[in-house]
C-alpha cells in the first residue's frame, strides 16, 4: 500500500508535465526584493503572449544577495537562471526563450541540470560557478529547486522515501544505529550527536513521548533554518516522522517556530495538511499502526526560549525560563514525558542520511564534525546568502572563493563573528581555521548555528562586543544574578569605552567578569554571553586600548570619539561643505578654509560626504 | 478617528479563543496570542478573563504575559515599523534607519505616533540578513534600505493611508 502511493506521485509529478516551467524565488529574501510586483508582470506577459509554461514559486536557493531570481525551463533543455530580475528585462528573457529558442545572454547567470535534456552553449554550470563550486549541497538540496508548496515536487525528489523505507524495511534500533553511523551532531550549536540523543530517548522508559523541532533560529544573523523551513518544510516533517518512529511510542510531535517567519508558518502549515491528506501524518499512517500528528507553536519574542528548556517550558504555556539539567529532555521534557527535541537542519538532514546511509553521510566533513553544515553568510561579504559545505571548510574559502571576498573591495577584511551572541570573532590570522565544532572553539568562536557576519575595516570590535553584550542582557531571562547582573555591569564598562570614558584596567576588569559570569549561569545564554569580548580582546586588544587610551575608535563607528577636521592643505576653499551641514556646524567664508565646530557636530557624516577633496576626516 | 478607544472584551469571544485549543493549560501563549491578533494588544480585562477560563491565578497569567517581548500590554500603532537591528543590519547601517524613523516621526523604540499610524519596534534578526538592512511593515519585507528609502516608505505609508481614508468617506 505503501510503495503504490509513492508512485502514483512520482508520475503525476509537476516536474514532468511536459510544460516549460518558469521559477520565480518566492522566499523572505525573494519577497523583500520585489518578486510579487514581478510575479504579476511574469503572469501579464505570460498572457500577452499565450503561451503555456507553468509558473511555479520557489524557496531559497542561496543566491539571497541576487533576488529576485527567476528560471526558464523549456522542456528537453536544461534549466537557466537568471538573477536580479527586473520587470523590463523579464521580456526580453521570454523573447529569447519562447521566440529564438534561446536563453537571454545579456542576463543567464548559469544553467542547471536537468535529468534526460539537452545543456545550452556557452552558459557556466551552476555547480562551476565561483559561489558553489566550494558547496556540497545535502540539506538544502531541494531549496530553491521545488515548489515548498507541492507535496508532489518534494516526493518527485525522493520526499518521503526515507519514511516508507524505516517504516518497511527497518526496525526502530536500526535507524539509530544508521543516525549513530552518520556521525550527526546537532545543527542547533550544541553539537550533541543525534544518534546518541535518539537512542537515549527510546530507552527512556514511557509509553507517551514527543518529538520536538527547534526552529527558533534566535541568532541575529542567522537564517538557515529559515530557508529550509520556507524551501523545504517537508524534510522536517519527514525528520520528525522518522524520530518519531525511532524512539518509540511518540504520540506528538510541536514544531516550535519564532513569530518573525510568517512565511515558513505558512508553508509549514500548508505542509502539514498535505501530509495528512496522504496519511504520512495522523492515525495508522500508511497503514503501519503508527499514529502521529504535528502542532505548531510560534514563538513569542524570547531569545532564551532556543534553550531547550525554557522552550519545552514555552510549548507548556509558561514563561521560558530554562531549567537545571538533569533531568534531560530524554527523561523528562513536554508534559513530563521522554521527548527528543532536534534542530530543523539536524532533522532535514535525516532523510537523506536513511536514504544514503551513515557510512555515505560520513563520508563528508572533517574528524570530528561529520557531513554538511549550511551557514548562513552576511555583512561586509560580496556574495551573501546560504551555503552549505562539508564540515571543515577553511574559512577562508568561504570568505573568498565562495563568498567573493569583500564587498567593498578597497576595504580590506577585518574579522568574521561565528555563532552568534555565543560565539566569537576570527582575525586575518585566523582565516586558515577549518570551520567544525573543534577547531572554532579552538579559534576563540564557536561554529554555532552557522550564521557568518564578515566585518571589513569600517567595522568596530569594541562596537561589536557590546551590540552582542547588549543582546543578551536584553535576553537574559533573570533567573540567576551573574547573569543579569553581570553582564550589565560589562555592558557598561563597554558602552564606557566607547564613549571615549574608558579607564586603565578596564580589560582586566571585563576578562575578571567574564570568568565568573561564564561559570555561574544556570544555562547556555548566561554561559557564553561573555564569549564575544573575551575573543575580541584576545585579538584586537590594540584596538580596545585605542579606544581606551588614545580615545580614537579605528573603524570610525563610535560616535563619541570621531572628531571631524577639515585638513587645511587640502581644502581647495570651495565650499561645498558648508550648505549640507544639518547642525550649521560648518563655517566656511569665500576663499577661506572651512572650520567644523566640534561642539555642535552630530557625526552625522555629510560634510566628509560632500567634501571632494577628502579634506574632511 | 484613530482615538485609542475602550476596547470592549466579551467573555464570549475570549471562551470561544480558549476553546480551540485542547490542552488547554498548556495554551496560554497561544491563546493570548490569538487575543492580541483580535485587539491589537492584550487588553488587561481580557488577561484576566483568560486566566478564569483556563483556572490559573492571575498572577501567573501576568508572568506569562510580561515574560515574552511580543505581547503589548497597550493599543499600537496601524502599521508597525519593525526595524531590523541583528548583526548583519547592524553591521550594514541599521542605526541610521532607526535614527531617521526617529527624526520622521518623532517616536523612540516602542512608541506610538500620536495619530496611532505607527509605531517603531526594532528587532533583532528577520532572516534575511543577506539584504541588510532591511525592515518588515505588516507582514511585507522591504531590503537594501537605505535612510531615504525608510523616508519614502513612511511617506508611501502614509498617502496610502490618507487615500484609503477618503475612500471610506465617498462611499
Ligand atoms: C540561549 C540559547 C539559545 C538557543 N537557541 C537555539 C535555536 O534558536 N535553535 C536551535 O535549534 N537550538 C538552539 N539552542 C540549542 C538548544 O538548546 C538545543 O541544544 C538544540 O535545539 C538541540 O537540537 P540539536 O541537537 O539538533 O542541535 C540554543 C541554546 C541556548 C543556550
Ligand atoms: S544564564 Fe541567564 S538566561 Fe540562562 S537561566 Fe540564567 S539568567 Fe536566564
Ligand atoms: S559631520 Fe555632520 S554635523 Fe558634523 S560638521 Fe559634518 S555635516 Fe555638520
Ligand atoms: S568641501 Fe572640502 S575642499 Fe571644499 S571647503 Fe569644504 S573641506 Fe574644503
Ligand atoms: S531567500 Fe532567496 S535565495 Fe535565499
Ligand atoms: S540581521 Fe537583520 S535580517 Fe538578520
Amino acid at each position: 500500500m505503501l510503495t503504490e502511493t509513492m508512485e502514483e506521485v512520482s508520475s503525476s509529478s509537476r516536474m514532468a508535465t511536459g510544460l516549460p516551467v518558469i521559477h520565480i524565488g518566492m522566499a523572505t529574501c525573494g519577497l523583500a526584493s520585489g518578486a510579487r510586483p514581478l510575479l504579476e508582470v511574469l503572469r501579464k506577459e505570460v498572457a500577452k503572449r499565450n503561451l503555456d509554461v507553468k509558473i511555479v514559486p520557489t524557496g531559497c536557493i542561496g543566491m539571497c544577495h541576487n533576488e529576485p531570481l527567476v528560471d526558464v525551463t523549456i522542456p528537453g533543455r536544461y534549466r537557466v537562471s537568471y538573477r536580479n530580475v527586473k520587470p523590463n528585462t523579464l521580456s526580453q528573457i521570454l523573447d529569447s526563450h519562447f521566440q529564438k529558442n534561446e536563453f537571454a545572454k545579456k542576463y543567464a547567470t548559469c544553467q542547471i541540470p536537468v535529468e534526460g535534456s539537452v545543456p545550452y552553449e556557452g552558459l557556466i554550470m551552476m555547480a562551476e560557478m565561483p559561489f558553489f563550486k566550494g558547496q556540497v549541497k545535502i540539506v538544502s538540496k531541494r531549496c530553491g529547486i521545488i515548489d515548498p508548496l507541492s507535496i508532489e515536487d518534494y516526493m518527485g525528489m525522493d520526499g518521503y522515501k526515507a519514511l516508507e523505507k524505516v517504516m518497511t524495511k527497518m526496525t526502530p534500533d536500526e535507524v539509530v544505529q544508521e543516525v549513530v553511523k552518520s556521525g550527526l551532531r546537532g545543527r542547533g550549536g550544541g553539537g550533541f550527536p543525534t544518534g546518541m540523543k535518539w537512542s537515549l530517548t527510546r530507552k527512556s522508559p514511557g509509553t507517551e513521548k514527543y518529538v520536538v523541532c527547534n526552529a527558533d533560529e534566535g541568532d541575529p544573523g542567522a537564517f538557515m533554518d529559515r530557508s529550509v523551513l520556507e524551501g523545504d518544510p517537508h524534510a522536517v516533517i519527514e525528520g520528525m516522522l522518522i524520530a518519531a518512529y525511532a524512539v518509540g511510542n511518540a504520540v506528538k510531535g510541536y514544531l516550535y517556530c519564532r513569530a518573525e517567519y510568517p512565511l515558513a508558518i505558512k508553508h509549514l502549515r500548508k505542509a502539514i495538511s498535505d501530509a495528512k491528506a496522504r496519511n504520512f501524518l495522523g492515525e495508522n499512517i500508511l497503514g503501519t499502526g503508527m499514529s502521529f500528528d504535528i502542532e505548531i507553536k510560534e514563538g513569542a519574542g524570547a531569545y532564551v526560549c532556543g534553550e531547550e528548556t525554557a522552550l519545552l517550558a514555552s510549548i507548556m504555556g509558561e514563561r521560558g525560563m530554562p531549567w537545571p539539567k538533569p533531568p534531560f529532555p530524554a527523561q523528562k521534557g513536554v508534559w513530563g514525558k521522554p521527548s527528543v527535541i532536534n534542530n530543523v537542519e539536524t532533522l532535514a538532514n535525516i532523510g537523506h542520511i536513511i536514504l544514503g546511509g551513515g557510512e555515505w553521510y560520513a563520508s563528508y566533513g572533517s574528524e570530528k564534525t561529520k557531513g554538511t553544515k549550511t551557514f548562513a553568510l552576511t555583512g561586509s561579504v560580496k556574495n551573501s546568502g546560504l551555503i552549505e559545505v562539508p564540515a571543515g571548510t577553511p574559512l577562508r574559502e568561504i570568505i573568498f572563493s565562495i563568498g567573493g571576498g569583500m564587498v567593498e573591495k578597497k576595504i580590506p577584511f577585518k574579522a568574521a563573528q561565528l555563532g552568534g551572541p555565543s560565539g566569537g570573532c576570527i582575525p586575518v590570522d585566523g582565516l586558515d581555521t577549518p570551520v567544525d565544532f573543534e577547531n572554532v572553539v579552538a579559534a576563540g568562536a564557536i561554529m554555532g548555528s552557522g550564521g557568518i557576519v564578515i566585518m571589513d575595516e569600517s567595522a568596530c570590535i569594541v562596537d561589536t562586543a557590546k551590540f552582542f553584550l547588549k543582546f543578551t542582557q536584553d535576553e537574559s531571562c533573570g533567573e540567576c544574578t551573574p547573569c543579569r547582573v553581570g553582564s550589565k555591569i560589562m555592558l557598561d564598562i563597554l558602552t564606557r569605552i566607547t564613549e571615549g570614558k574608558g579607564q586603565e584596567g578596564d580589560l582586566d576588569e571585563l576578562v575578571r567578569l567574564s570568568m565568573y559570569v561564564k561559570s555561574n549561569s544556570l544555562c547556555g545564554l548566561g554561559g557564553a554571553a561573555p564569549n564575544p569580548v573575551l575573543s575580541t580582546i584576545r585579538y584586537f586588544r590594540e584596538e580596545y586600548e585605542a579606544h581606551i587610551r588614545d580615545k580614537r575608535c579605528p573603524g570610525t563607528v563610535c560616535n563619541e570619539l570621531i572628531k571631524y577636521v577639515v585638513i587645511e592643505e587640502d581644502c581647495t576653499t570651495c565650499g561645498l561643505c558648508e550648505p549640507v551641514c544639518p547642525t550649521g556646524s560648518v563655517t566656511w567664508e569665500k576663499g577661506e578654509v572651512a572650520h567644523i565646530d566640534l561642539t555642535t557636530c552630530i557625526r552625522c557624516k555629510a560634510c566628509v560626504d560632500a567634501c571632494k577633496f577628502r579634506a574632511i576626516i | 478617528m484613530n482615538e485609542t478607544k475602550p476596547v470592549e472584551v466579551d467573555l464570549d469571544d475570549i471562551e470561544e479563543i480558549c476553546e480551540g485549543f485542547e490542552k488547554r493549560e498548556g495554551s496560554a501563549v497561544q491563546i493570548l496570542q490569538r487575543i492580541q491578533e483580535k485587539y491589537g494588544f492584550v487588553p488587561a480585562e481580557a488577561l484576566e478573563l483568560v486566566g478564569d477560563v483556563l483556572g490559573i491565578p492571575k498572577s501567573k497569567m501576568y508572568g506569562v504575559l510580561t515574560f515574552y517581548s511580543q505581547f503589548y500590554q497597550e493599543p499600537r500603532g496601524k502599521f508597525i515599523l519593525r526595524v531590523c537591528v541583528g548583526t548583519a543590519c547592524h553591521v550594514r547601517g541599521a542605526g541610521m534607519l532607526v535614527d531617521k524613523v526617529k527624526e520622521e516621526l518623532h517616536i523612540n523604540p516602542g512608541e506610538n505616533t500620536e495619530d496611532m499610524l505607527f509605531t517603531l519596534e526594532p528587532v533583532a534578526c528577520l532572516g534575511s540578513c543577506a539584504l541588510a538592512p532591511m525592515a518588515m511593515v505588516s507582514g511585507t519585507a522591504y531590503g537594501k534600505l537605505s535612510p531615504d528609502r525608510m523616508a519614502s516608505l513612511i511617506k508611501q505609508l502614509e498617502v496610502e493611508e490618507a487615500a484609503q481614508e477618503q475612500e471610506k468617506e465617498t462611499v
